[in-house]
């Protein structure tokens, strides 16, 4: 006996709702040749000289010699520059969580007006322009014998990031529900088991939210680096030590781009690692949205 | 209960190892001289990839093994002058900054943050080793030599004589000349004059190309002051611009390249003529060096010049004597006279074709370029003028740049050239 069951109809898409999704797709696939086409021409570009750089920007290289990142790590020592900021980068970013997660978990808990108060002074720290803030963080430096040291860097750049940082990581822990917190306390826990067991496992991905966005923000910092940290080669960023590949005439365009493509690397690395957590992050406020 | 502490331990562990040693590291004075006296410090612009940068690194590690002395090198590239002043504000400046003279570095020693060098020249030998022409280019108005003059520039015109005869003609000299070179190269496929219409190349061929009409004078005035309009060579030099770039004697889109492109265009063979300074003829490659000849800038028939032009300078990197360095002369001393010691100028020279200040009957044996260039200078046979970098101020360099970018851009007129000129010193 055989049973026949009827094939599912297909639900019909109206004629409109084809020619959106077709548009949409093809609206997508050319945004992100928008994207690639650059990130094309920079990693091609990196194993070119300039020559082939001008007359076939496109073409692919003739060789894929590492002469060039060669070049690049040896005339401006950028594996002595990567390792200083990946120092830079990390310390600053412990010290940003050691000093946000707590604050963030008091603010978080805080039921007074005072809570709220200081929650409003964090968020004020977005208002203090870059360019503004340097004079005075000179003259911080030079007072307190720190000027020329990564240390004082490594000490600024968590006191940048933490309107931001403890913005977003309240946000988190307020989602907390607060049971949890009861059942724990009932069980014995003190708030920094509290905060430690309980609040952050849950927000892991707005750590990982925090830790990326500030991971990009600290590699790339150039201008304290520059003036703070200053022109020592074997203390100054990666930003710092670029653009001595970039000359007044005649720049090694294939050398300068196997540079940055060699101090983009970490930050891929990174990105590859915490984009999932983010993204988590981010619909999970979707969803509370 | 043993295994959370463990964690803990092993938590705080790693994050006060991993925060701590390297503040404490950091913590540690950056430069050397800060921890005693008897190291140097030299903030250079030998850094990178710039020319000399490798011969640089290489002298300052012979003169440590070979006088035991204590050196610590610090580089930045052009950020160099910025990086300096912040750290004279801070007292932690380095003892000598090698370091073109352009720009902020003009105020240095008015200011106070560099010291004359003077009194040296004659005391440690270098008067009688150094140019006059140098001497005096680095000489600010009450008399001050800002700094020992180290490296310099021709600018010259590179010319393919391969393609010039191709096209049935020789290297042209006066203007007649270059609008026939014009119409024959484009006619057989070839790019006229290379030139990087929106950067500072183009800002200096402008400039070369007005003082055809200005006596070295007139000049001075007129890129001080930037009024174009009140000097009737300058109008002339603008309008004389302004035709050579109708007849087509600039290759197409200039106002659209840079310095980098100019110099590939040239050296790939899509170009014939490049108006280039010597540091950069030095990276022709050699097929093309081959077959280039360096003269100057053909000379228009109503010019106060007699032969084509050269811009000329004297300025390159100098040797500035800081206010700390002033007070440690004795490690100063030695290592600014090992730098112009004959073996150090010559592998300056010979390994990275760069033009010297110092007197010296080296030449540029693997940069023949640079030799030709050296030689066109000597020969007689074209006029030299002036570099403006050191009269356009400091705050109009960038807006008159802009200006002459749009001067090489179709359909500009000499007026309005004027007035984009003259607005860019007017916004000062």
């Amino acid at each position: 006996m055989t049973t026949t069951t009827a094939a599912p109809r297909r639900r019909r898409v109206p004629r409109t709702g084809r020619t959106g999704t077709y548009a949409s797709g093809v609206l997508a696939w050319g945004y992100a040749a928008l994207l690639l086409i650059p990130f094309y021409y920079f990693i091609i570009s990196s194993f070119k000289d300039n020559e082939q750089i001008f007359t076939d920007p496109l073409g692919l290289p003739t060789s894929l010699s590492l002469d060039n990142f060669a070049e690049a790590i040896s005339s401006a020592d950028l594996d002595r520059a990567v390792i200083n900021s990946i120092l830079v980068t990390g310390c600053a970013l412990v010290l940003t969580l050691l000093l946000a997660v707590p604050a963030s978990f008091a603010l978080a808990r805080a039921t007074g007006r005072a809570g709220r108060v200081i929650e409003r002074v964090f968020a004020l720290g977005f208002l203090i322009p870059t360019f503004a803030a340097l004079f005075p963080t000179f003259l911080l430096a030079a007072a307190t014998g720190l000027f020329h040291t990564r240390t004082f860097i490594i000490f600024l750049l968590p006191a940048t990031a933490m309107p931001l940082a403890v913005v977003i990581l309240t946000q988190f822990m307020r989602a907390v529900p607060r049971e949890l917190e009861e059942a724990a306390s009932m069980d014995g826990a003190s708030p920094s088991m509290v905060l430690r067991h309980v609040y952050l496992p849950i927000c892991i991905p707005g750590v990982a939210t925090v830790v990326l966005l500030n991971f990009l923000s600290f590699w790339n910092e150039y201008l304290y680096s520059l003036i703070i940290i200053g022109p020592d080669p074997a203390q100054r960023t990666i930003q710092v030590a670029l653009p001595t590949l970039k000359l007044t005439t005649g720049t090694d365009y294939g050398v300068l781009m196997a540079g940055t493509l060699f101090t983009l690397l970490p930050v891929y690395l990174v990105y590859t690692l915490l984009q999932r957590q983010m993204q988590r992050a981010l619909l999970a406020g979707a969803v509370k949205g | 209960m043993s295994s959370t502490l463990s964690r803990r331990a092993l938590l705080g562990a790693g994050l006060g190892g991993g925060v701590l040693a390297p503040m404490l590291g950091g913590c540690a004075s950056l430069m050397p001289a800060a921890s005693g006296d008897e190291t140097l410090v030299v903030h250079a612009q030998f850094a990178g990839a710039v020319a000399g940068a490798d011969v640089y690194r290489r002298v300052v590690q012979r003169y440590r093994e070979e006088f035991g002395a204590q050196i610590a090198t610090l580089s930045n590239g052009s950020d160099l002058p910025i990086v300096f002043e912040t750290s004279v504000l801070a007292g932690k400046e380095a003892d000598i900054a090698i370091v073109n003279m352009v720009g902020k570095t003009l105020a240095w020693t008015e200011a106070g943050a560099t010291v004359p060098v003077n009194p040296y020249l004659e005391e440690w030998g270098l008067a009688d080793r150094i140019t006059d022409g140098a001497v005096e280019e680095w000489t600010d108005e009450q008399g001050r030599v800002r700094a020992f003059p180290y490296t310099r520039t021709n600018w010259p015109v590179a010319f393919n004589h391969r393609i010039l005869e191709e096209v049935g003609l020789e290297v042209p000299t006066t203007t007649e000349e270059l609008y026939e070179a014009a119409d024959r190269l484009r006619s057989a496929g070839y790019g006229p004059v290379a030139i990087g219409g929106s950067d500072w190349t183009g800002q200096k061929l402008f400039m070369q190309i007005l003082q055809s009409f200005l006596t070295p004078e007139q000049a001075r005035e007129v890129f001080a002051s930037g009024r174009l309009g009140d000097s009737p060579g300058a109008a002339a030099g603008v309008e004389h611009f302004v035709e050579l770039r109708e007849a087509g004697v600039f290759v197409d889109n200039a106002q659209g390249f840079n310095s980098d492109s100019m110099l590939t265009q040239y050296t790939a063979g899509e170009s014939a003529i490049m108006s280039s300074m010597s540091s950069a003829l030095a990276l022709v490659p050699d097929d093309r060096a081959a077959e280039t000849t360096i003269g100057g800038w053909p000379v228009p028939a109503s010019a106060v010049l007699d032969q084509p032009s050269v811009i000329q300078s004297f300025n390159g990197m100098g040797l500035w004597i800081s206010e700390n360095g002033s007070r440690k002369l004795d490690l100063v001393r030695p290592f600014i006279e090992y730098l112009f010691s004959e073996p150090v100028i010559g592998e300056f020279i010979l390994e990275s074709g760069r033009d010297m200040n110092a007197i010296t009957e080296t030449r540029s044996e693997d940069y023949p370029l640079v030799a030709q260039a050296q030689d066109v200078m000597a020969s007689g046979t074209v006029d030299p003028v002036i570099l403006p970098d050191l009269l356009i101020p400091d705050t109009a360099f960038e807006p008159l740049t802009a200006a002459t970018a749009q001067a090489y851009g179709p359909g500009v007129g000499a007026d309005q050239i004027i007035e984009l000129v003259e607005t860019a010193y007017r916004n000062v």
